[in-house]
């Protein structure tokens, strides 16, 4: 009976293994290819791994400050990986934070009177239908005429940029700030702190929900099991009756609606107003998580909180040791390669 | 003769900024003729402006500049060959992947070779090259035969390629393996090699594009160089059908609208200058509505080839 029950299991382990192997390997190798450069320019290697590894878990504050680089960083993630399960490329997280940030701030500074309970969730709301609506453009451009994805979501990226730095210099500007910045929005659309004594603030638990849903939704709904049979084979989608375009519409437009909470959590969490540069390069890294988890929506969190640490690290790294903080988007980069890479080589 | 002086300027900025839209298209072009869709042009014209500026500096020369440019261009393409093309992953993954790759390099080269300073290092531009006799004549001469080098280069890239592409069969070959690479490979043309060649020499010459923008505009290198224009040749690409000589007119209508917000943004006026600096990429996603309808896109762009695979098309 046991030796039955055994062989599944073992199996299994085998299994999970062999699916965790390629990671760790990549990591170790992205890891290793970098010490070598970081050696060669003359620097401690074993500091800058120790800087890049463990900066997060020092005290309660980092971690706090790692968490808070993971909430936008899993949302970008999510926007690139839901339209991906269809097969589409939504390249414009950038954008639809953006836009989802100056709806968060707009509502934000026109209601500053609201109580809490009313105005944060307007706050959020906002955010979340105008970054939808940045990317219904894409959508629905692709929807009607086919135009390429990639091409329009990150062209209006650049629109963006121009979008904002008019906000905050036109529209609400905060005139005592030196960097197109607006005024403040109201006190009650502030996300409260989590833990006392850090700056972490509540957007994780709205990420955490937002990741748990989009994984429902893509794994256990029909809507969502369609968008991936779509993403796996079009043709024999559309042979068998789903609307194919429809889904790439929604999955952008869902897509973009993450992507705009992502800047709506940035505004209401970390800064309270919009500002010029706000978007840091959250999508690059969305982008990079979303591959390296190759559109997995349950592996997303745990690389995007990977990728925080990573980032957190890096900027401690360039502080304390004057190394370069692009090693690190390097090395993810090159972790992303491997994978990939890794992949390849196993379906030989 | 003010009117003249200032349409003779104007016309000349044009062509000085139609050269990155060129040749990246071009480049785009070429490599999507095989059907390898490049999608990092923003990765590979960052490290081609970061490369060609550092070997300027060092070097001493614009042109030890260019030709680093190339090369670090065309290693981002014999990567993309090598993944797409010989272990067959998809194209787009891969040419994001290379655009991290090259916005990473860009910076982390540049820091590594001048550091942090706050007075950034200059190179010198490009000079102006008149052309005997035909840069003597009215308002013809100084628009069009009194440019920097890469002006002309781009304009001899266009006609070179086109004359590849349609007048010998090595380009013959290339077209066929971007339209139909199974019926290509069973004509005995080599698929690998025709991809692997097109691919490089359009990477290098998106490297030189990006190795354009500090030789000509700033003298030096931003991160915020390249500013889209990357992602723009690519609709440019889509916009001229994905044919050298549509290309290079194509190019004269970017430039046009790029060099024109930007002139009224000088000029100033009641339009915001943000609300300007939007209109090129406006203008390009109007334009794709328009071109997507009619272009012929090449029939195999962005798939992969594999012989020992079936495949319906």
């Amino acid at each position: 009976m046991s030796a039955v029950a055994a062989a599944p299991v073992r199996q299994r382990v085998a299994l999970a293994v062999l699916n965790v192997l390629p990671y760790l390997v990549a990591v170790a190798a992205s890891f290793a290819a970098a010490g070598v450069f970081i050696a060669l320019m003359g620097f401690d290697v074993a500091r800058a791994y120790q800087t890049i590894l463990f900066t997060s878990f020092r005290n309660a504050n980092a971690f706090g400050q790692t968490l808070n680089k993971f909430v936008p960083l899993l949302l970008q993630a999510l926007a690139f990986a839901l339209p991906l399960a269809g097969g589409k490329y939504n390249v414009g997280g950038e954008g639809q934070m953006l836009a989802g940030a100056i709806g968060a701030a707009a509502v934000g500074i026109l209601l500053p009177d609201l109580p809490g309970l009313a105005l944060l969730p307007l706050v959020l709301l906002a955010s979340l239908i105008v970054g939808a609506l940045w990317a219904a453009l894409p959508a629905w451009l692709l929807y009607r005429w086919g135009i390429n994805e990639i091409l329009t979501t990150m062209l209006l990226n650049f629109v963006s940029f121009s979008l904002v730095d008019y906000v905050a210099t036109h529209v609400w500007p905060d005139p005592a700030a030196g960097h197109p910045t607006t005024a403040p929005i109201g006190a009650g659309g502030v996300l409260p702190v989590l833990l006392p004594r850090t700056t972490l603030h509540a957007g994780l638990v709205i990420s955490l929900l937002v990741a748990a849903a989009a994984y429902v939704f893509v794994a256990r709904t029909t809507v969502g099991y369609e968008l991936v049979a779509t993403g796996a084979n079009p043709r024999a989608a559309r042979v068998f009756g789903i609307h194919v375009r429809r889904l790439f519409l929604l999955s952008l437009v869902l897509g973009g609606a993450v992507a705009g909470l992502s800047g709506g959590i940035e505004v209401a969490g970390v800064h309270q107003r919009l500002i010029e540069g706000m978007q840091s390069n959250f999508m690059l890294l969305g982008l990079i998580i979303g591959l390296i988890a190759k559109g997995n929506l349950a592996a997303v969190p745990v690389v995007a909180f990977f990728i925080a640490v990573l980032e957190v690290g890096a900027s401690a790294m360039q502080r304390t040791l004057a190394i370069p903080g692009e090693m690190v988007f390097i090395v993810e980069a090159l972790i992303l390669l491997f994978i990939l890479l890794s992949d390849r080589l196993r379906k030989r | 003769m003010d009117g003249w002086e200032s349409f003779i300027g104007l016309a000349r900025l044009i062509l000085l900024a139609m050269v990155p839209y060129t040749l990246a298209s071009q480049g785009t072009m070429l490599a999507g003729r095989a059907g390898v869709f490049n999608v990092a042009q923003e990765g590979i014209m960052l490290l081609g402006a970061s490369v060609g500026f550092l070997a300027a500096l060092r070097g001493g020369s614009l042109w030890v500049g260019m030709l680093a440019a190339a090369i670090a261009g065309g290693l981002l393409g014999l990567a993309l060959a090598y993944f797409t093309s010989t272990l067959k992953m998809d194209q787009f993954v891969i040419g994001l992947a290379l655009f991290f790759v090259g916005l990473g390099a860009s910076s982390l080269a540049f820091k590594l070779l001048v550091g942090v300073t706050l007075v950034l290092p200059q190179i010198p531009t490009l000079p102006d090259l008149k052309v005997p006799l035909l840069g003597d004549l009215p308002v013809i001469g100084p628009i069009l035969f009194n440019q920097n080098a890469l002006v002309y280069l781009s304009a001899l890239v266009s006609l070179g390629l086109y004359y590849y592409l349609y007048r010998t069969s090595w380009g013959l070959e290339l077209r066929a393996v971007g339209e139909n690479p199974k019926s290509a490979d069973s004509l005995g043309i080599n698929v690998t090699a025709q991809q692997y060649a097109a691919t490089i020499m359009g990477s290098m010459l998106i490297g030189i594009a990006g190795a354009y923008l500090p030789m000509v505009y700033t003298g030096t290198f931003t991160q915020g160089i390249v500013q889209g224009r990357g992602w723009l040749s690519i609709a440019l690409t889509f916009f001229g059908g994905w044919r050298p000589g549509l290309i290079f007119a194509g190019a004269l209508f970017f430039a046009l609208v790029e060099v024109g917000s930007l002139r009224v943004q000088i000029m100033g006026g009641v339009v915001p200058h943000q609300v300007l600096r939007m209109l090129p990429y406006l203008t390009t996603i109007l334009v794709m509505i328009f071109a997507f309808r009619w272009v012929r896109v090449p029939a195999f762009l962005g798939q992969t080839y594999d012989r020992e695979k079936r495949s319906l098309s």
